[in-house]
C-alpha cells in the first residue's frame, strides 16, 4: 500500500523554543534574506512558531502553534497552479517542481496558512557558508515559490533503502529535520495509511484538531491541544 | 598495486610538471585523493559536542564530501574532504538525548562563517584599529615565547594572566596545569549569565557547589522562580526532552508546572499557572511555601494575593513529587543569595533532594580553581591571553573593562573572529572551529549520572590555524626553560586516564538554617526611574556570543518573532497610557546611560518594568552582528549581588521615553508569515507604494 506522510504536533509539549526553525534551515539550505530584506516581509521559514498571547499582565497566557506546510489533501495551491509545480504526489505530498515555477505567486496567494515563500532573489551565502548546503536538496534560484517539502530528500532515502531490503519504511525510522531536533519530541512524524503508526493512532486522539479545519483543505497535520490542569488529576 | 595507490602515483607524475607552475603541487594533489572513508554522496556522521553554551551537549554531525577553498601552511588551494553538514544531537549522550536546540543546531556555522579568521595576525595600527599583518605560526610562537621568557627571566610570571569561560572540561584543566607549571596565576573565568550565585547556595544548603539537575520527568509538580530552564538557562535541551516526558501524560496524570516571574519569559509562557511577582521578592514566597513565613507577610512583601500563596504552599505539600527551580532574574538581584537558599530550603522541606522527580547533583570532576574578572581589572596583568571571550562586550560600561585591557602592555587572543575584545589584541592566534578539533565536556547538570565526553576532530581544518591546548603545549616546550610534565598534545592528554568522573562533595548533614530575608535595593531612585530594567538571554544570541551567526540573527524570537534588531518590551497597557504605539523610538536610561531602541508592546510584562534582550549591540563582531541593535548590558549599574561579586543585573532602575515614531524599515523587524510585504502595523506609517 502506499504511503501517506502525516504529522502531529502536540501544542501541550511544544515550548516555542524553534530548534526546529534552525534545524529546517540547516537541512533544507534555506537561505537568510538580510535585515532590511526581512523588513520587507520576505525572510523565508517553512516552519514557523506562532504565538497567540490572552489577557493582559499578570492574566497572561501564550499558546505556541508550530505552522508549516500543512500538506492538504485538498490544496488551495495545487489547484491555481498554471504550471502544474505544485501538484500531488503518490505519497500524498504537495510536491513543488522548482524547474517549472514560473513565479506567479498564485499559490501564496490561494494558501490558507501563508507557509509558501517566494525567491526575490537569487539566494546568497557568503563563502564558505556555501560548504554547509546539503547536497541532497536543491538550492532555489530566484522567482521560484518553495515551502516546506516534510523533508522529501529524507522520505526518499528512506523508501529507497527500505525497498532495497523488501521492507517497508518502520514507524520512527524517518523523520524530517524539525522533529528530529524537537527537545520535548512535540513534533511526530509518519504514514497515515498505517493504522498501527504513531502519526495514525494521534490523529484520532480526542486532542486533536487540524488548522482552520473549516475552510476544507484537508490538512494532514493533527495538532493536539494543550490541556488544563486539573487538581483531583494529580491525587 | 590496487587501483587507489595506481590513481596517486600518475597524478603526482603526470600532473607535478604542470601544477608546480601555479602553486603547491601538494595541495593541488590531494584533490585527486579523497579521504578513504568518503563516498561521494554517501554521509557518515561523527560524534562531536556543541559549543554554544556551557551544557555540553553531544552532537552528531554529518560529514560528506565536498570540494573546499582551503589556507593551509601558507597555500590556498581547493581539496575534495569530508565537511560537516548538519549537526543533530546525539542519541547515545545523556545531555542531548538525541535533540539539540535553536542555538546548537546553527553553530555548524562557526565554522564555514566568512568573517573567520584563517591564519595568525599581528597587531600593526593603533590598538583596536583592527589593522592586522599576517604572520607564520613559526613567527607567531616564537613572539609569545619571547614574551614568556621576558615575564620568567624579570621572575614576573605572576603577571601573566589567561581569560576564558568557565566551561567544565578537562581543555581548562590542562590549561590550568600549563599555567601553574609556569607560575602564573589561575585562569579568570568570565560569563555574562555566571550561575555563581546558585552555586555558592548550593555549596551552602547542599554541599554541592554546582548547577543542579530536576528530574521533571517524574516530578508531578513544578515551581520554577524566574529560571528559564526550557530556553536559555542551565541545560535546556536536557531539561526540556525530561518537560517533554512530563507533558506526556494523559487525562487524570498531569502534572502541573507554576512559573514565577515579572515578565512571562518562553519558559514561563509554557506554565499551567503563570504567577506576577515584584522583582526581588521571589525567595519570601518560597519561604512562605516553605512554612518558614507567614502567608501575609509574604503576601504584602512579594504583591501575591495571600490566597494565592496559600493555595501554591497547599499545592507544593500535597502533589509530590514537587520541585522548586530557581534561576535567572532572581538571583541578579543584591539579594540574589537570599532567594537562591530560599528555594534550596523549600526543596529541602520537601524532601525532594536526591528523589526522584526532584533536585540532584551530578558527580563531575572537581572543579578547577578560577579568578573573577575583576581579579585582572584591579591589577592589569603584563601579558594576557584571552580564549574566546568577549568581556568588553558583556560587561557594564562602568566596570571600564576596555580601558583596563588598553592598559595591558600585551594581549594575545585566540579567537576565532575579530570582536570587540579581540580587536584590543597585539597577537591573535586563531583556534580551530570545535568541529576541527578535540573537544571534551564534563557536564555539570542535565544528567543525574556523570556524562562526561571526548570527541576527536569531525574534519580537517580549513585553515592555517591551530587548537588552541596544542598552541600553549608547543610554547610550553619553547620556553627557555621548558616545563616538565606536560602531555605532548591535547589529544594524548584527553585519551590519559585523568580526573573526568570525580565524586561529588560531601553532602552537608544538618538542614540549613532559615534564610533571613534583605530587601532589594536598586540602582536608581524609583521617584525618577520608575521601571524595572531586566535585560534577558535572548533565545537567538544567549549572552551575545553567537550573534554573528546568520541562520540565529534571522530566526524569529519565540516571544515577539523579532529578527535582526533590538526592542524594548513594554506593558501593552502602560504604553497605551504612555501614548507609546508598537514601533516607537524609546529612549531608555539608567544612571549610567541611554539606549534607543523600538518598543514592542508584550501583554506578559509587569506595567513597571522593561525588558532588552541581551545579544544585539555589537560594534565590533563581523558582518552580521556590527552595528545592529543596542547592548543592555552597556547601561547596567555596577550594583553587586551581596557577598558574592557576581554583577546584580536586575538591579539597574530606568526612565523611558518616546523620542520618535515608528520606522517602517531597518527598525523592529517582526516575521508574520511569507511574504508580506508590509507589517501590519506599519500601515499608514512611513512610504506608501
Amino acid at each position: 500500500m502506499a504511503y501517506r506522510w502525516g504529522m502531529a504536533v502536540d501544542i501541550d509539549k511544544c515550548t516555542g523554543c524553534e530548534a526546529c526553525v534552525v534545524a529546517c534551515h540547516a537541512e533544507n539550505n534555506i537561505p537568510t534574506v538580510s535585515a532590511q530584506q526581512a523588513s520587507r516581509g520576505r525572510a523565508m521559514h517553512w516552519i514557523r512558531v506562532e504565538r497567540y498571547y490572552e489577557g493582559n499582565f499578570p492574566d497572561v497566557k501564550v499558546k505556541f502553534r508550530p505552522v508549516l506546510c500543512q500538506q492538504c489533501d485538498n490544496a488551495p495551491c495545487e489547484a491555481v497552479c498554471p504550471t502544474y509545480a505544485a501538484h500531488h504526489n503518490e505519497d500524498g505530498l504537495n510536491a513543488q517542481v522548482y524547474n517549472r515555477c514560473i513565479g506567479t505567486r498564485y499559490c501564496a496567494n490561494a494558501c490558507t496558512y501563508n507557509v509558501r515563500f517566494f525567491n526575490f532573489f537569487n539566494p546568497e551565502w557568503p563563502k564558505p557558508l556555501h560548504l554547509q548546503l546539503n547536497p541532497d536538496v536543491s538550492v532555489r534560484e530566484v522567482g521560484v515559490m518553495e515551502k516546506c517539502t516534510f523533508c522529501v530528500q529524507r522520505i526518499k532515502a528512506a523508501k529507497t533503502a527500505a525497498k532495497a531490503e523488501n521492507k517497508t519504511v518502520a514507524d520512527g525510522t524517518l523523520q524530517p529535520a524539525c522533529a528530529q531536533a524537537c527537545p520535548t519530541s512535540a513534533i511526530v512524524f509518519g504514514d497515515l495509511n498505517d493504522p498501527n503508526s504513531r502519526v495514525a493512532r494521534l490523529a484520532t486522539s480526542p486532542r486533536g484538531s487540524k488548522l482552520l479545519e473549516d475552510l476544507g483543505a484537508e490538512p494532514k497535520i493533527t495538532y493536539l491541544a494543550k490541556q488544563p490542569w486539573h487538581e483531583q488529576d494529580s491525587y | 598495486m590496487d587501483r587507489r595507490h595506481f590513481i596517486r602515483l600518475t597524478a603526482i607524475s603526470g600532473t607535478t610538471a604542470a601544477l608546480t607552475a601555479c602553486g603547491n603541487p601538494e595541495n593541488q594533489l590531494i584533490r585527486f585523493i579523497p579521504e578513504e572513508e568518503l563516498v561521494p554522496g554517501l554521509a557518515t556522521y561523527k560524534p562531536s559536542i556543541c559549543p554554544a553554551c556551557s551544557a555540553g551537549c553531544g552532537v552528531i554531525a554529518r560529514v560528506m564530501e565536498g570540494d573546499a577553498e582551503v589556507f593551509r601552511t601558507g597555500q590556498a588551494g581547493v581539496i575534495k574532504m569530508g565537511l560537516a553538514k548538519k549537526l543533530e544531537g546525539n542519541p547515545e549522550d545523556a545531555i542531548s538525548q538525541g535533540k539539540l536546540c535553536a542555538r546548537g543546531q546553527a553553530s555548524i556555522q562557526i565554522t564555514y562563517h566568512p568573517d573567520r579568521l584563517d591564519r595568525p595576525k599581528k597587531r600593526s595600527g593603533e590598538r583596536g584599529s583592527g589593522h592586522y599583518t599576517d604572520i607564520t605560526w613559526e613567527e607567531a610562537i616564537k613572539e609569545l615565547t619571547g614574551r614568556l621568557n621576558e615575564l620568567a627571566a624579570a621572575n614576573d610570571q605572576a603577571s601573566l594572566a589567561y581569560l576564558t569561560k568557565p566551561r567544565h572540561n578537562r581543555r581548562l584543566e590542562l590549561i590550568a596545569s600549563v599555567l601553574q607549571k609556569f607560575g602564573a596565576t589561575a585562569p579568570v573565568t568570565y560569563e555574562f549569565f555566571s550561575d555563581d550565585v546558585l552555586r555558592r547556595a548550593n555549596a551552602i544548603s547542599f554541599g554541592s557547589h554546582q548547577l543542579p539537575t530536576f528530574d521533571l520527568e517524574h516530578a508531578r509538580y513544578v515551581i520554577s522562580f524566574g529560571a528559564d530552564f526550557l530556553g536559555t538557562w542551565n541545560s535546556a535541551v536536557a531539561h526540556s526532552a525530561a518537560y517533554g516526558r512530563m507533558r506526556q501524560g494523559g487525562p487524570g496524570a498531569r502534572p502541573k508546572f507554576v512559573h514565577v516571574d515579572a515578565r512571562l519569559t518562553q519558559t514561563a509562557a509554557n506554565a499551567d499557572e503563570f504567577v506576577a511577582c515584584r522583582p526581588g521578592t521571589e525567595g519570601l514566597l518560597a519561604l512562605a511555601m516553605a512554612g518558614d513565613e507567614t502567608a501575609d507577610r509574604a503576601a504584602e512583601v512579594t504583591g501575591v494575593p495571600v490566597a494565592t500563596v496559600q493555595r501554591l504552599a497547599k499545592e507544593f505539600a500535597a502533589h509530590g513529587p514537587s520541585v522548586a527551580i530557581i534561576g535567572g532574574a532572581p538571583l541578579a538581584h543584591t539579594n540574589g543569595a537570599f532567594h537562591a537558599a530560599a528555594v534550596n530550603r523549600l526543596n529541602e522541606v520537601a524532601k525532594t533532594i536526591n528523589q526522584p522527580g526532584g533536585v540532584s547533583f551530578a558527580s563531575h570532576g572537581a572543579f578547577i580553581a578560577t579568578r573573577p574578572l575583576s581579579a585582572i581589572i584591579d591589577a592589569v596583568p603584563t601579558v594576557l591571553l584571552v580564549d574566546d571571550v568577549n568581556p568588553v562586550f558583556a560587561s557594564p560600561a562602568a566596570w571600564k573593562v576596555e580601558d583596563a585591557f588598553k592598559r595591558v602592555p600585551y594581549i594575545v587572543s585566540f579567537g576565532q573572529f575579530i570582536d570587540e575584545t579581540s580587536v584590543l589584541a597585539d597577537l591573535i592566534l586563531p583556534d580551530h572551529s570545535f568541529l576541527e578539533s578535540w573537544v571534551d565536556a564534563i557536564p555539570e547538570s542535565g544528567s543525574a549520572k556523570a556524562a562526561p565526553s571526548k570527541c576527536g576532530p569531525v574534519m580537517r581544518p580549513l585553515y592555517d590555524t591551530r587548537s588552541t591546548p596544542d598552541v600553549l603545549l608547543e610554547v610550553s616546550r619553547r620556553l627557555a626553560t621548558p616545563l616538565a610534565g606536560l602531555p605532548a598534545s591535547f589529544e594524548e592528554y584527553l585519551n590519559r586516564e585523568g580526573a573526568a568522573s570525580g565524586s561529588p562533595a560531601a553532602r552537608s548533614p544538618q538542614p540549613a538554617a532559615r534564610p533571613t530575608w534583605t530587601e532589594p535595593s536598586f540602582d536608581g531612585e524609583a521617584a525618577q526611574y520608575p521601571f524595572h530594567f531586566m535585560p534577558y538571554a535572548s533565545a537567538q544570541f544567549h549572552d551575545g556570543s553567537l550573534a554573528h551567526l546568520p541562520w540565529l540573527q534571522e530566526l524569529p524570537d519565540p516571544m515577539t518573532s523579532g529578527m535582526w534588531c533590538s526592542w524594548v518590551e513594554i506593558n501593552e497597557r502602560k504604553a497605551e497610557e504612555l501614548g507609546i504605539h508598537q514601533g516607537d523610538i524609546i529612549e531608555v536610561t539608567s544612571t549610567q546611560g541611554s539606549l534607543r531602541a523600538p518598543a514592542f508592546l508584550n501583554p506578559g510584562i509587569a506595567p513597571d518594568a522593561v525588558a532588552i534582550p541581551v545579544g544585539q549591540g555589537h560594534t565590533n563582531f563581523t558582518r552580521y552582528a556590527s552595528n545592529r541593535g543596542v547592548n543592555p548590558i552597556s547601561i547596567l549599574a555596577p550594583v553587586i549581588v551581596g557577598d558574592t561579586g557576581a554583577l546584580a543585573w536586575s538591579a539597574t532602575r530606568v526612565k523611558i521615553a518616546k523620542v520618535g515614531d515608528a520606522q517602517t524599515y531597518d527598525s523592529l523587524i517582526l516575521f508574520a508569515g511569507a511574504t508580506r510585504e508590509r507589517p501590519e502595523w506599519a500601515h499608514g506609517r512611513g512610504d506608501e507604494h
